[in-house]
This record gives C-alpha cells, sequence and structure tokens, in this order.
C-alpha cells in the first residue's frame, strides 16, 4: 500500500506540473488580483449582499433574463436589478436600483475595466446602462457615509 | 507552501503589507483558478470569477475570522461565483478545450528543431498526460484538477470547492489517480 501511495503522489506532482504548464493562471489575472489590494475600502462601509434570485432552486434562465440583488449594512440597503444582456453580451446589460431609506446619493458603478457614475434621485432611484459582464460594485456615497457593496460577478 | 506560511502571509496583508499580500496572491492563484477550471468554465468567465474572488477577498481583509482557514474561504467563495456563474449564463467546455490549442500553437516545426531532446520528451509527455487527464470522468477530473492547485497534500480546499467532506476526499483521490494510471498503461505510457 505504501508503494501505491508514493505513486499517487508522483503522478499528481506530474499531472501539478502538466496543469503549470497547459493551464497556467493567465499572467494578467493574477496582476489584477494583486493590484486588487488597493480595493480594501478603508473608508467604506461594506454592504454584504442579502438576496441574489440567481440563488433560487427554480431558477431556469436562457441567455442573462432578469437578476435581482439585495446588499445590506447597518440600516441601509441597496436593491438592484439587472436584465437585458443578449449572450454573448457585447452590449452589456441594464441596471436598475434603489437605496433604501431614500435619499440622494452619488453611485459609481465599478469594473475592472473603469468606472460609471450615476445619481440617486430624491427617491433613492438610479439607473444605467451598458454595465459590462464581469466583477461589478457599487460604492454609493451618502451624505454621512460611503458604502461599498460585496464584489460579485454579472 | 504550508498552511501556517499562507496565514502568516495572510495576516501580514491585512495588516497593510503590499509585498505580503502580492506574495499571498501569488501562492494561492493556482488554487483559485484551479476551482473555477475545474466547473468547465471557459477562460473569459474564468477570468471574472477568479477576479471577483480576489476582488472580494480584498473587502474582507479585516473580516476574516480564522487566517488559517483563508484558503478554504477562497475555494468556498470560487465555486460559489462559479456555481452562479453557469447557472447565469451556461457556457461550459466539455474538455479544456483551450489548453489543446495553446499546445497545438506551441508545435511548429521551428520550435521542434529549438527545443533541447529532453525538453521536447517532457513537453510531449505532459501534453499526453493532459489528454489522458480529459479522457478520466466528470467528477474525477473535477476533483484532481482541484488537488493540483491546492496546496499538497492537503484536502479541505477541495472539500469547500466541492461540497464534499474533507475525509471523502483521499479515497476519490486514489480512485481516480488509479483511473488515470489504467488510462495511461492503456496509452502506453505507464
Amino acid at each position: 500500500m505504501d508503494e501505491d501511495l508514493s505513486q499517487d503522489d508522483l503522478l499528481e506532482a506530474e499531472l501539478r506540473r502538466a496543469a503549470a504548464v497547459l493551464d497556467p493562471v493567465p499572467a494578467h489575472l493574477v496582476r489584477a488580483a494583486v493590484e486588487a489590494f488597493a480595493l480594501r475600502g478603508l473608508e467604506a462601509e461594506l454592504a454584504e449582499l442579502t438576496f441574489d434570485s440567481l440563488e433560487e432552486a427554480a431558477a431556469v434562465r436562457s441567455g442573462y433574463g432578469t437578476r435581482l440583488l439585495t446588499f445590506a449594512v447597518a440600516g441601509r440597503t441597496v436593491d438592484v436589478e439587472l436584465s437585458g444582456g443578449e449572450w454573448p453580451g457585447g452590449e452589456g446589460v441594464r441596471l436598475l436600483g434603489g437605496v433604501h431609506p431614500a435619499e440622494p446619493a452619488e453611485v459609481v458603478v465599478e469594473g475592472p475595466l473603469g468606472s460609471l457614475a450615476v445619481r440617486a434621485d430624491e427617491l433613492g432611484r438610479f439607473s444605467a446602462e451598458g454595465v459590462p459582464l464581469g466583477p461589478f460594485s457599487l460604492r454609493v456615497r451618502f451624505s454621512d457615509a460611503v458604502v461599498a457593496t460585496e464584489w460579485i460577478t454579472v | 507552501m504550508d498552511h501556517e506560511a499562507i496565514g502568516r502571509l495572510f495576516r501580514a496583508a491585512a495588516a497593510g503589507d503590499a509585498a505580503a499580500w502580492k506574495s499571498f496572491v501569488e501562492a494561492l492563484s493556482p488554487l483559485v483558478w484551479s476551482v473555477v477550471r475545474a466547473h468547465g468554465l471557459p477562460e473569459a468567465d474564468a477570468g471574472e470569477v477568479y477576479q471577483t474572488t480576489w476582488f472580494r477577498l480584498a473587502q474582507n481583509l479585516g473580516r476574516i475570522r480564522e487566517p488559517e482557514k483563508v484558503s478554504t474561504w477562497l475555494a468556498t467563495t470560487a465555486r460559489n461565483e462559479a456555481l452562479k456563474a453557469i447557472r447565469a449564463r451556461r457556457r461550459l467546455v466539455p474538455g479544456d478545450e483551450d489548453a489543446f490549442e495553446r499546445v497545438a500553437d506551441e508545435r511548429t516545426p521551428e520550435a521542434a528543431v529549438i527545443e533541447a531532446e529532453e525538453e521536447a520528451a517532457a513537453a510531449e509527455r505532459d501534453r499526453r498526460l493532459w489528454q489522458a487527464f480529459q479522457e478520466l470522468g466528470a467528477k474525477c477530473r473535477r476533483l484532481l484538477r482541484i488537488l493540483i492547485g491546492s496546496p499538497p497534500h492537503s484536502y479541505q480546499e477541495a472539500a469547500a470547492a466541492l461540497g464534499l467532506s474533507v475525509g471523502s476526499i483521499g479515497p476519490m483521490r486514489q480512485r481516480c489517480l488509479r483511473q488515470l494510471r489504467l488510462l495511461l498503461a492503456e496509452r502506453g505510457m505507464g
């Protein structure tokens, strides 16, 4: 049995090496992860994802459909509805959002390719078009606080 | 790198050490990548899920309760995001087609001449090993893909990435490697 175990270790090591050669982590992705250190958000409160319609067991989709999200922190919630996005998604998706309790705020839609600034009106509503697929976070500047939503993949 | 060393790097990063973060990212990138690839995501989607996983860790740097288990946190997060990506978009590759294309690109006549014989033999063996690996059943392929990206002899990451108990990983690994050896023997690679 010991013989088999070391054979297993050897084969796993060979496979490990083959993967490093044939399916390594792309260098630009490692760089992006290293640079993400700047995202530790020292001044912003983190709003966690508390609801995601994509987690509903009965969800059956073709293409993108509509996805509902809720992020929450310290008595505030940010609701997001993402829709549209023809696959393979050259146009990006449409975003409709609302902050509760309602108040005006500056909202920055953030992704690795750049950011997009919009405003929430006095009813807390905001919207954006062409949100790119991929990592997504909202940075919301209220009168008394800055909130960042947990990164998700759109 | 063992879990202690990983935990030390992570704690230093959480305290604001950018160089520690860089080392930490480099040490655990293969794990996150292996989890997303094991779920069948093609390169573009895999890249997005990989990035989201790391960005979310950066946001949560001060909040991770058990720094020694951050590799499990990464595996779990990558798994959850990969599953959502599959549900949202249903783009899967049946095998690792990207890797096949990459190898084919490298095998130009000029490259074959320039490569030393030893290097060529090793590259050929890697390629055939990888091809045999693709012929494994989906469960074995998924398990082994994650194990070879994880810290050696550590099963907790694979358990988290697959939603299985830690105790089931060892026997599955043994069975799957035996399967792989059989496939290699069939191809005369022993």
